[in-house]
């Protein structure tokens, strides 16, 4: 069949018109005999993604019977969506549709008309050339199992899992402990005033233990994760009787939480376990016991350090939470102990700005003597320290208290690996992006939250999980089919050599490698179309689709023509 | 030559980063050289080497290739594929006896509008000062 393909420039009132001499365009193009057979239908129109402009364009599509569209007006970002949507309600495939943005880059940055005209020209010639050479694709819609699996069952997993089941939504938590509650129960002897993490984390025990549509796998691991999103088959691993259960969910969140470090590993901290230190967490659970802050002795401390950043040289990285910690420390041994002196080596205050001003304030009120050190270190209770101004000095105290990083909990690398998700260089789970997709990660239907994903406090550990069940709920809506992408790698058998570099190089693990055939296969469920195993690919087996090497030689060729 | 020479530069930009940014030159009316060919691609690393060489063949006084800052790219790593392909194929124009200089990889984020604007107009002051790509007048593979 005889291409015929339809060209129309978008005036986009005086924004394209004025800078662009469209007539000369269409001119140009109508004379132009480079397409050989192809027929071309050139024309323009006041403001195309109008609904008297997709009107419009409808009526030609039918009436004319274009084979294929090209459309000359903004960026892909503002309007390709649209004509896409013009293309489906008609019968031709979206695939065979190219947008071209003289907006962007011809009438808005070059002032002389002239040159912006033969510029959106050449653009334009490039354009039909390229859709010439584009093929029919067929969009799959899949159904998706709109359940949620959320391993952890700290602050962060329990609030994602009551999020999602507050919208109907099945849930399941695995919590490899024997309850729920993660770190922030252990911290009830810390919670004061009008926030109380631990209050916060109880409530949420009895919250999930009470909903019907969560599910508690208490003592239990994940030992393999299959398939993507909207699509995961999970196995469970009991560690009571090592029995296996089988789950499905659409989604994922990893909220496995955070460890913490022990100073002693640190050349500079040196003491046993017969020495009075602590870190806030054991301090935690005196002040909530009946005896109270008490020395191994059996004596009350008349004199407590509160030594901060035990690691982070080691570790390279601040916690960012320890300050705010290790001040509510000071307040609550100042009132727990009367009388008690206390003074805190600090590098840097780092705090939240709201609530982090209040404390700081509060704890220079209590009378806690701040010195501000470059480094220090402990020889069992006794501090040495190095102050700003170059002093070095040592004192002796009854109880010291250390403010240890958090780092990741062992089987953090472990969980990566099944989830498919890289670590940061902190051994933390990595986002996709830190600042457009924070709670998302590489593999897509994984979402992160709480301290798994780097230190944070329990108010932050919920709003991430929050955001992550946010996520799941606009991308998997009951009843709803996902479109997977379908301008993927595909990679051509017959050329494949098995040599593996594309494996290397994709982060989406889309690419797997079929022993029996000695090639390598993409799984189009997963991949991204972003094409990265194409450079890859020394012997030309890898295609994306949408994206041939024919259709950008044939564009680049008619624009330079 | 009596008409003005003005450089023809194909220019592979990044559909997250460095296209957004040229969009953004756009929106806020930066004027630079009608020189810039724009070829969107999901991910600078999707430019293969042969890209360039193919760009520059079929007649390109340049060839401009955008991608996201490191550590930035939408696809976690591509763009460090990108840099270390990209170092390989100039090593490649180098020993073919072609001007390496007529290729540029920029790292364009799409809040730098004003930064591609100022790459596309010093990248084809660069070539015009080298001149029309000497393949296009000779018979060359």
């Amino acid at each position: 069949m005889r291409a015929k393909v339809g060209v129309y420039i978008c005036e986009c009132g005086p924004n394209i018109a004025e800078k662009v001499d469209i007539d000369g365009i269409i001119a140009g193009l109508s004379e132009f005999d480079g397409f050989g057979e192809t027929e071309l239908v050139v024309k323009k129109y006041g403001f195309l993604c109008s609904k008297s402009g997709r009107e419009f364009l409808e009526e030609e599509i039918r009436n004319l019977g274009l084979t294929h569209l090209v459309i000359g007006a903004c960026s892909p970002r503002d309007h390709d969506s649209t004509f896409k949507g013009v293309c489906g309600r008609t019968d031709l495939n979206p695939y065979l549709y190219r947008i071209i943005n003289i907006r962007e880059h011809c009438s808005w940055v070059i002032d002389d008309v002239e040159k912006a005209t033969e510029k959106a020209e050449s653009y334009l010639r490039g354009g039909i050339a390229r859709v010439l050479r584009q093929s029919e694709l067929f969009e799959n819609p899949i159904d998706v199992n709109p359940d949620v699996l959320v391993i952890g069952g700290g602050v962060a997993g329990m609030q994602a899992a009551l999020s999602l089941a507050a919208e109907d939504r099945r849930v399941s938590i695995v919590e490899r402990s024997d309850r729920l509650g993660g770190r922030a129960l252990e911290l009830s002897g810390l919670s004061s005033g009008t926030f109380r993490g631990s209050d916060i984390a109880a409530g949420q025990v009895e919250s999930v233990m009470g909903n019907p549509y969560i599910d508690v796998f208490l003592n239990t691991g994940v030992s393999s994760v299959i398939g993507f999103l909207g699509n995961f088959v999970i196995e469970l691993l009991s560690d009571e009787d090592g029995a296996t259960t089988e789950i499905s969910s659409g989604a994922i969140i990893a909220a496995t939480g955070c460890a913490v470090y022990d100073p002693s590993l640190s050349g500079s901290y040196n003491y046993s376990d017969r020495d009075d230190v602590y870190n806030p967490l054991e301090i935690s659970r005196m002040l909530s016991s009946e005896g109270g802050v008490a020395l191994r002795s059996g004596g009350r401390p008349e004199n407590i350090a509160l030594v901060h950043c035990a690691g982070r040289d080691e570790l390279n990285y601040c916690s960012g939470i320890c300050c705010g910690v290790m001040m509510k420390t000071a307040l609550l041994l100042k009132e727990s102990i009367p009388g008690v002196d206390i003074t805190e080596f600090y590098r840097d205050i780092c705090v939240p700005p709201h609530e982090g001003r209040q404390l700081y304030e509060s704890v220079l009120e209590a009378g806690v003597d701040l010195v501000r050190v470059e480094s220090a270190g402990l020889s069992g209770t006794t501090v040495s320290f190095r102050e700003k101004s170059g002093v070095e000095d040592q004192r002796s105290f009854d109880m010291v208290v250390t403010a240890p990083a958090l780092i990741p909990s062992p089987d953090t690398a472990d969980i990566a690996l099944l989830l498919g998700i890289p670590l940061d260089d902190t051994g933390f789970f990595q986002e996709a992006h830190r600042m457009t997709d924070p709670s998302g990660t590489t593999t897509d239907g994984v979402f992160i939250a709480g301290t798994s994903q780097g230190p944070r406090g329990i108010l932050d550990s919920m709003r991430f999980a929050r955001a992550s069940a946010g996520l799941i709920l606009t991308r998997l809506i009951i009843g709803e089919k996902l479109v997977p992408e379908v301008a993927v790698s595909e990679i051509l058998e017959a050329y494949c050599t098995g040599c593996g570099n594309c494996l290397e190089v994709c982060v989406y693990g889309a690419i797997y490698s079929d022993g029996s055939k000695g090639v390598s296969v993409v799984n189009e469920a997963i991949c991204r179309g972003c094409g990265n195993c194409f450079g890859s690919c020394p012997s030309g087996a890898l295609r994306t689709k949408h994206f041939t090497n024919t259709q950008l030689y044939r564009e680049v060729d008619e624009a330079l023509r | 030559m009596n008409k003005e020479f003005v450089p023809r530069i194909t220019s592979f930009l990044c559909k997250w980063c460095s296209y957004t940014g040229a969009d953004l030159a756009g929106t806020s009316r930066l004027q630079y050289s009608a020189s810039i060919i724009p070829i969107q691609v999901m991910c600078s690393s999707r430019v293969d080497p042969v890209f360039l060489l193919k760009a520059y063949l079929s007649g390109s006084d340049g060839v401009l290739l955008g991608g996201c800052h490191p550590g930035d790219c939408h696809y976690e790593t591509g763009n460090y594929h990108t840099r270390r392909r990209f170092a390989i194929v100039r090593e490649v124009f180098e020993s073919l006896g072609l001007e390496s200089d007529r290729l540029r990889l920029s790292w364009i984020s799409a809040s730098e509008g004003p930064k591609f604007a100022r790459i596309a107009n010093e990248f084809t002051e660069e070539i015009r000062l080298l001149g029309e790509n000497p393949t296009r007048k000779s018979i060359f593979l």
